[in-house]
């Protein structure tokens, strides 16, 4: 891949380009992408036979409707923004993770496992032993693509994709032969010891301190991305590999340590999944927590700072449809539809505004 | 010896969604278009071809519809790729996605939410007089559904278009370098856009087939991962129909061997049994992508005002 995949808004506009056109660049795409997915997917549950106000209010309102509706879409969030971070970082140099959800199974696997057979040591010890055995495990787990890619030249999105699936026998295996709870009523590991559970802030019903550890990490990527050296290099590698390299900057290297990172922080969300949400690993659990971590990576367009703003919109859609299935009827997937429209309409909109823009200037 | 050939014609059937999946994402990829669709493809394929046929009793209608579903979604890729030369990574997920919302909505809004799941016929068997009277080979190769003949017609024909025809040779230059094809007059808009555009039926028939051959029922998993071995399959048969036959076979033969040995009661967990075929990708594509020739465009979109491409 030799051009930059996304364009960072963010990135200073030259002086001379006039705040109208900025506008038009920046903000129009998001307004026509929203306004379009809507009205479409409207449509669509219109002709279905379903109430559309009814149906759009719940998805809306949902989240702020009631403390627990709240505190649910907190506590989504949490996955979602690491994994669409664990996706931008690795786009940054133009490579696609798309294994998001084996990093998170196997981290949280690792991260159970740690919490059962340590059960009895105290919290102090026993949850950043959890939350650290998430981590590396994820990370281990995208290092197998990374290594692949950096010495064999193996494509990562295949590699990424097909140690998914790999994971999910990891985790059966864990929960049907290793430690298994028979009493669970599903496929799932026993329950982590109570030193492994993240404290719990507010409420109730109150979300997980996890959320903490998830915004130190949104923050701690923006600064670094921006503000470093190594996310000056990143950000070199992805927009021109050539110049980059030619510039000192070891391209491959660069890409494998931020895939790398990328899967340390899909093996964080299924840490704090297991000791914050479940207290134990389930098998199911990553949802559909990998297509959403993309959909919120490119429509935030790499940037971490957005990443965090967009994945709280998802995170609001994604409480709202469950509501919607429930009292209106129109089946959730109906969301994801409406997810998958605003990315395409926003690149639609980017093409538009891109003219529009031209023709201003 | 009738236990090889009940193995080799499961294989034969188990063969037949890679290479239509496969198929697919070749004939885009020599022009440049690569997809990255095809898993959220091949769902719809198998949502749509499951619930025509239960609505309609027809397994031929179900298939065409859900080519003709698929033929959309590849024509939206080539169309966002060539036309408006959108990310062709960026816009494949987003077309993946697309297709697993609107796969799982049609099943919610046709069959309803939790209710028991329906059951359709399955493709009969077609066997050719004479051939399949054979011992072994007649089992394995000659009393096949109607897709399995289809699929081997289509890597026949396929390969002879593109290596023994003037339009498959042109063909093979836009994926090549689309510039010297655009110096010689070879149209790189309009290949690109029927090769993904056809491209994507295959993927959404290879997808309809899991249900109409293989379970009788849909559900949101029946893919399992065999869009995405399909990309590697195109890198391991080197873009080439020929190979790609080949590396259908292994990695139908794989699934076939996990399947029987778990069968079989072997004392291994299922799970190891289960990982073998990703595996064994991870383990093959380190040695593809060392000999096989990629098309030289592939993924990278072609801007006739570019100074640089």
């Amino acid at each position: 891949m030799s051009a930059p995949v996304l364009t960072d808004t963010d990135a200073p506009a030259p002086a001379t380009e006039r705040p109208a056109v900025r506008l038009l660049r920046g903000l129009l795409p998001y307004v026509l992408a929203l306004v379009l997915a809507f009205a479409v997917s409207g449509v669509v549950i219109a002709a279905l036979g379903y109430d559309v106000v009814e149906a759009y209010r719940t998805i809306v309102t949902t989240s702020f409707r009631t403390g627990f509706g709240f505190t649910e879409t907190l506590t989504k969030w949490v996955p979602l923004t690491l994994l669409a971070l664990g996706f931008t970082i690795p786009l940054a140099v133009g490579r696609f993770n798309i294994g998001g959800e084996g990093q998170l199974l196997v981290g949280a696997t690792a991260a159970a496992g740690v919490g059962i057979v340590y059960a009895d040591l105290p919290t102090a010890v026993l949850l950043p032993l959890v939350v650290l055995a998430g981590v590396l495990s994820g990370a281990v787990w995208a290092g197998i693509a990374a290594f692949l890619m950096g010495r064999f030249r193996v494509n990562e999105i295949l590699s990424t994709v097909l140690l998914n699936f790999v994971s999910f026998q990891v985790l059966d295996y864990a929960a049907t032969e290793v430690w298994s709870d028979p009493a669970a009523g599903v496929a799932a590991t026993q329950r982590v010891g109570e030193g492994a559970e993240l404290p719990v802030l507010g409420g109730p019903p109150g979300v997980h301190a996890g959320i903490l550890l998830a915004l130190l990490v949104a923050a701690v990527t923006t600064v670094v991305t921006r503000r470093t050296a190594a996310g000056f290099e990143l950000r070199a590698a992805g927009a021109n590999p050539r110049a980059a390299a030619i510039n000192g900057i070891r391209v491959e290297k660069v890409a494998v340590v931020a895939l790398v990172v990328g899967g340390a922080l899909g093996g964080l969300a299924g840490a704090l999944e297991v000791g914050g949400v479940h207290g134990r690993a389930i098998e199911g659990m990553q949802s559909n927590f990998l297509l959403l971590g993309i959909i919120i990576g490119l429509i935030a367009r790499g940037s971490a700072l957005w990443v965090p703003v967009v994945a709280f919109g998802i995170a609001i859609l994604e409480v709202g449809a469950s509501s919607m299935q429930r009292t209106v009827g129109v089946p959730a997937e109906m969301v994801l539809i409406i997810e998958a429209l605003i990315l395409i309409f926003l690149l639609l909109s980017d093409v538009i505004a891109g003219r529009l823009a031209r023709r201003v200037t | 010896m009738t236990e090889f050939a009940a193995l080799a014609q499961l294989t034969v059937v188990a063969m037949v969604p890679y290479l239509l999946a496969s198929l697919g994402t070749m004939l885009g990829g020599l022009t440049g278009v690569f997809s990255v669709s095809q898993e959220g493809v091949m769902l719809l394929g198998a949502a749509i071809g499951f619930l025509v046929s239960y609505g309609t009793g027809s397994t031929t209608i179900g298939i065409l519809l859900a080519a003709g579903t698929g033929a959309v979604f590849g024509a939206a890729l080539g169309w966002a790729t060539t036309v408006l030369r959108l990310d062709q990574f960026v816009v494949g997920l987003a077309l993946f996605f697309a297709a697993t919302g609107l796969a799982g909505l049609l099943y919610r809004i046709v069959i309803g939410q939790g209710a028991t799941t329906p059951r359709v016929d399955t493709l009969p068997r077609l066997e050719i007089p004479l051939l399949s009277d054979i011992p072994v080979l007649g089992t394995a190769l000659f009393s096949h559904n109607v897709l399995v003949y289809l699929a081997a017609l289509l890597a026949v024909g396929a390969w002879f278009f593109l290596y023994r025809t003037r339009a498959g040779l042109d063909l093979r230059s836009v994926g090549e370098n689309p510039k010297a094809a655009d110096s010689l007059g070879i149209p790189v808009v309009r290949n690109r856009l029927w090769t993904a555009t056809v491209g994507g039926a295959l993927m959404a028939v290879a997808g309809a087939y899991l249900p109409l051959v293989y379970t009788g029922t849909y559900t949101d998993s029946i893919v399992g991962g065999r869009g995405w071995l399909a990309i590697a399959l195109t890198f391991f048969g080197g873009w080439r129909p020929q190979f790609i036959v080949l590396g259908a076979l292994f990695f139908a033969a794989m699934d076939v061997v996990a399947l029987r040995a778990e069968v079989a009661g072997i004392d291994i967990p299922s799970q190891v049994l289960l990982v073998v075929p990703y595996v064994a990708t991870l383990l093959v594509m380190v040695f593809a992508f060392r000999w096989a020739k990629v098309p030289e465009f592939l993924g990278r979109n072609y801007d006739r005002e570019s100074r640089t491409a």
